[in-house]
């Protein structure tokens, strides 16, 4: 089960829809599961965003996961991260790779040139969940697991796998299960 | 009987147990200590212990093979900015011999260190732009994604979906990104991609992704080796699939799809079934026999051609040869 839980105000529909699509994406049920609060102690000022690792661990929340769930938090602040060896880049989310967890902002949504608020959330949302299952960035354009950042990701609004993600994930998935 | 401390020096010297090690096709692994395990009846063989990060696997390596098999430290940071200034570097042209670049990926996974890892990644990442990758290779790219991965994480000390952003930064540079003063431009792709036909919610729409699959060289005929075999089950599938797909696509389906049932009821009456799967056959095979073969020039109904003339005198021959 993929569990939502939201960190700020989102209209329902786009929650509906987000639901809807990760459905279809994975096979797998997800439900909201509620809403928490932001911590204000993951806020970083020098990158004016959220830290998406401290942000993981410092969120208040008592969602009781079972052995194969997932936990989705959606907010509406940026999310930053830690800075790597190409230096700072665009984040529109952070994943436990393989883990629980992962946080999903729907910052710059439905601004010029970007997706609209309900699209782009739900595909954002069913690529930060790809994270969890280990699955990785994926070169074709059409899959939801290409980055968020490239030109296909705006290209194909639609929220789908590729074949080989696909199988990947429903091959984690029932490990999980198992 | 295990041995445990710092003082334990491992290979050439310098490895000890407590170590972060990469395991070639394994990822990173930690040195736990050093074993002495009966092997057969007055045999034994001191074994390093390996625990691996991933998922806390252990892994046995005989200690006098520890640097043969290609175990090594896990990289600094700097190794790992040189790896990123060659990620981020303008894309080489792909390697289009399949068979070749088989061969180098494979040499380059087991002994290339991590600049063999990262010019598979790269390597197949160019590839992308001119084709699509078959199954085994975009197996060996996710692979050699998730190896990279694992050990620039390690190095860098960040977590392992930032070390993806950052791999993806240099692979799919987002607009203004530079590495070291030089701006960084994302190259399109070659291959034209089909868009999504607009899809229900348990409907994907990617079931046409066998099909577009292309094979632009041709399969060389040259003697093959032992290590190809494997490959050429590929490439023979996926001529398959061409040849039916092109040839016979009535008779082929009916033949998958059918249930048990029907192929019951098809066996019991084989006189009906056995027309049609061959006047679909002729079909098929008719305008493939035509478009395969150069025009000739007609030639008036009543004449012989010579060639036909002698193949008639010869055939009774032929056949009284024969019996």
């Amino acid at each position: 089960m993929i569990r939502i839980v939201t960190l700020g105000e989102f209209p329902p529909d786009v929650l509906d829809h987000a639901q809807r699509r990760i459905h279809a994406a994975y096979g797998m049920g997800c439900e909201l599961q509620g809403e928490a609060k932001l911590p204000k102690s993951a806020f970083t000022a020098d990158q004016d965003a959220y830290d998406g690792p401290k942000l993981l661990d410092q969120v208040d929340d008592d969602t009781e996961l079972y052995a194969d769930d997932k936990l989705l938090y959606l907010m509406t602040a940026p999310i930053g991260g830690p800075i790597g060896p190409m230096g700072k880049g665009p984040t529109d989310g952070f994943a436990q790779q393989g883990g629980g967890r992962c946080v999903v902002t729907s910052a710059q949504l439905g601004g010029k040139g970007q997706l609209t608020l309900e699209a782009g959330l739900a595909k954002r949302a069913a690529h930060y969940v790809g994270h969890l299952w280990d699955l990785h960035h994926c070169f074709d354009p059409r899959c939801a697991m290409h980055p968020g950042w490239a030109p296909g990701f705006l290209q194909y609004p639609e929220v789908a796998l590729c074949l080989f993600c696909r199988e990947k994930s429903e091959k984690k998935i029932k490990l999980g299960q198992g | 009987m295990t041995t445990q401390g710092n003082e334990i020096q491992i290979g050439d010297g310098s490895l000890r147990t407590g170590d972060r090690v990469v395991y070639p096709n394994q990822g990173i692994c930690r040195i736990t200590g050093v074993e002495v395990k009966q092997i057969a009846a007055g045999h034994s063989l001191e074994m390093v212990l390996l625990k691996r990060e991933e998922d806390g696997a252990t892994v046995m390596v005989p200690r006098a093979k520890v640097m043969g098999i290609g175990l090594r430290k896990v990289a600094t940071p700097e190794i790992i900015d040189e790896v990123f200034d060659y990620l981020a570097s303008p894309n080489d042209d792909p390697q289009l011999d399949w068979k070749v670049r088989h061969r180098e990926n494979a040499d380059k996974m087991t002994g290339g260190g991590l600049f063999g890892t990262a010019e598979v990644l790269k390597g197949l990442h160019s590839l992308t732009r001119v084709r699509p990758l078959p199954q085994k290779e975009r197996e060996l790219y996710d692979s050699a994604r998730h190896l990279l991965l694992g050990e620039i994480a390690a190095a860098c000390g960040i977590p392992m979906h930032t070390a993806e952003d950052n791999l993806d930064y240099a692979l799919f540079p987002p607009p203004g990104m530079k590495r070291k003063g030089v701006e960084l431009k994302l190259l399109a792709p070659i291959v034209p991609i089909k868009p999504l036909r607009a899809a229900g919610e348990d409907d994907l729409g990617f079931d046409d992704d066998e099909e577009t699959a292309e094979e632009p060289e041709a399969a060389p005929a040259a003697a093959e080796s032992e290590k190809d075999e494997d490959r050429d089950e590929d490439e023979d599938g996926r001529k398959l699939k061409l040849v039916k797909s092109g040839a016979r696509p009535k008779a082929s389906k009916p033949a998958k799809a059918a249930p048990a049932k029907a192929a019951a009821k098809s066996a019991e009456k084989p006189k009906t079934a056995r027309p049609a799967a061959k006047s679909a056959e002729k079909k098929a095979a008719k305008p493939a026999a035509q478009s395969a073969k150069p025009v000739k020039p007609a030639r008036p109904a009543g004449k012989a051609s010579p060639k036909d003339k002698a193949a008639k005198s010869k055939s009774p021959a032929k056949k009284k040869g024969k019996s």
